[in-house]
């Protein structure tokens, strides 16, 4: 495959790394059939790599034990883990491009830093309370500007507490999943199935609508 | 729109203190803080999307100097990396209050930190208006749109209506030509007000009716829009037409719910300033779109900030 990144990205994506700490590793799983972005995610994660030593990745099939291990049913997922190895609950379902590419390269800043919530204190105290598993699904376009705010919060939301997944949904590749949720606005956010809002909330409302998902 | 955005990954650190915090990274924003530098002032822009702003949603920008035809993003991203060039630090998330007492003032974030400043610029432009009509909270999120580049690809060949005959609607109506089967664009005038060159470039599309002098009256659907009832502004009548979505660009409201008992405004909202942007809060400006004036645009929203920090050097940084 062609090589994605641009010269002048990948100028801006090393000063990005440069604020790296320890090292991340991404787990990309991936699908043989039906997965028409697999391969591009996979060679995203591959020129990451090389700009950054900081970065490794493996890369795992959606029928293997890996796969099971972390409950992943869709691919491409990507999965970030911490210099300790551990899952924070930061899933992407899809291609992290376009607006989304920005979401991606924080979260990895902020990994390898141990995925210490940038959230308020106050919002991680309330975030903090929850003892039940919460699924917070944003479903984005790569085309949209408003959205890497919501997927940032949820992402942050999921790195305090152990019972929270976050993932970001590119709404195109996995339509019959949009479907489902009558998803026709973007940032569309679904916690539990049971609380949905349309929109980049700021930070103190988007916890508000997760607690009464609880 | 680029394959890989880097967005609100190219944020700086966050000190405590600036000497000018500019809430709103657009084209008035940018410029305040590149005006800001070359005073030797410290600034720092929040932004709480998009550099750039409102302008990544104009397809061409043809009356910025200097540039033909460039597109809104393009010319967005000029801009913030002229203000990068010249170590104009960024910072992303919304701003929910601003502290105004005393010499030392502060901006605080939904994130909860607050910046402390000698200066604040509100920056902070507009949103697109809404309906209110019945049904559009309903149906928000359901088929109505308010952001062709975010949405526009859940209505492919579809019918679709776009409500507005200005520049930002025929020019979001040019965008979702490219994918949707058949627009009707709703105007509540007898013509558009667009300019007549981009009408031209719309109909060469061959996919869009118009509807003159009717205003939306209600939307109805069940799980998605299947309809919006149009009244003609000069019968009464009611008629109803079949849709599948539909994009309201009617105009914009001033940014300014944060600030509402703050700063000065008029009765729609935007900001009171006097000639050199300063409102009646010593040291805090008004710049760009959000500002009570005549001519909002790009080249106009650049010039407040220039204006803005020239006053704000001389009258609070001259010990």
């Amino acid at each position: 495959m062609a090589k994605l990144l641009p010269d002048n990205i990948t100028k801006q994506v090393k000063e990005i790394f440069s604020n790296m700490e320890g090292s991340v590793k991404a787990l990309l799983f991936k699908s043989e059939k039906n997965c028409d972005y697999c391969s591009t995610a996979e060679q995203m994660l591959k020129e990451l790599s090389e700009l950054e030593t900081k970065i490794s990745y493996e890369v795992h099939e959606l029928d293997s034990e890996m796969a099971g291990k972390y409950s992943v049913e869709l691919a491409p997922s990507t999965i970030l883990l911490t210099p300790d190895g551990d899952d924070k609950g930061v899933r992407f379902l899809g291609i992290p491009a376009g607006h989304e590419f920005g979401s991606l390269l924080q979260n990895i800043v902020s990994f390898s830093k141990g995925a210490i919530s940038e959230l308020s204190a106050e919002s991680i105290k309330r975030i903090e309370t929850i003892d039940s598993p919460v699924d917070i699904k944003v479903f984005v376009t790569t085309t949209c500007p408003y959205c890497p705010k919501a997927v940032l919060t949820a992402h942050n939301i999921a790195m305090v507490n152990k019972n929270v997944t976050a993932y970001m949904v590119e709404a195109n590749e996995f339509q019959e999943l949009s479907k489902k949720y009558g998803v026709s606005s973007v940032p569309q956010i679904v916690i539990n199935d049971k609380v949905t809002f349309v929109g980049a909330y700021p930070e103190g409302q988007f916890v508000d609508q997760v607690m009464k998902a609880v | 729109m680029s394959f890989f955005e880097l967005g609100s990954a190219k944020k700086s650190d966050l000190k405590e203190y600036y000497d000018v915090a500019i809430i709103g990274g657009g084209p008035g924003g940018i410029t305040a803080g590149i005006y800001a530098v070359q005073a030797g002032l410290k600034p720092i822009i929040v932004e709480k999307a998009l550099d750039g702003g409102q302008i990544n949603n104009t397809q061409s920008v043809e009356n910025w100097t200097g540039f033909t035809s460039i597109s809104g993003m393009e010319l967005s991203e000029k801009m913030a990396d002229h203000a990068r060039a010249f170590d104009v630090p960024f910072t992303y998330a919304e701003v929910v209050d601003i502290e105004t007492n005393g010499l030392e003032k502060a901006v605080v974030l939904d994130n909860g930190k607050r910046i402390k400043s000698r200066v604040i610029i509100v920056a902070t432009g507009s949103n697109p208006r809404k309906l209110s009509v019945k049904g559009e909270e309903e149906f928000k999120g359901r088929g109505i749109s308010y952001c062709a580049t975010c949405d526009g690809h859940f209505f492919s060949d579809k019918h679709i209506a776009v409500i507005g005959g200005g520049n930002s609607a025929l020019d979001e109506s040019l965008y979702l030509s490219k994918m949707v089967s058949k627009i009707t664009v709703i105007q509540n005038l007898p013509k558009l007000t667009a300019d007549k060159l981009l009408q031209t470039k719309l109909n060469e599309t061959g996919k869009v009716e118009y509807i003159y002098s009717s205003v939306v009256d209600s939307v109805e659907g069940d799980s998605q829009v299947r309809k919006v009832n149009i009244r003609n502004v000069d019968s009464g009548e009611i008629t109803s037409l079949g849709v599948d979505g539909i994009f309201v660009f009617i105009g914009l409201i001033p940014n300014t719910s944060f600030l509402k008992g703050k700063l000065e405004m008029n009765e729609f909202g935007y900001i009171r300033a006097d000639d050199f942007m300063e409102t009646r809060t010593k040291g805090v400006y008004a710049i760009g779109d959000v500002r009570e004036k005549e001519v909002r645009q790009i080249v106009t929203a650049a010039a407040d900030g220039a204006i803005a920090i020239y006053h704000a050097a001389r009258n609070y940084f001259n010990d």
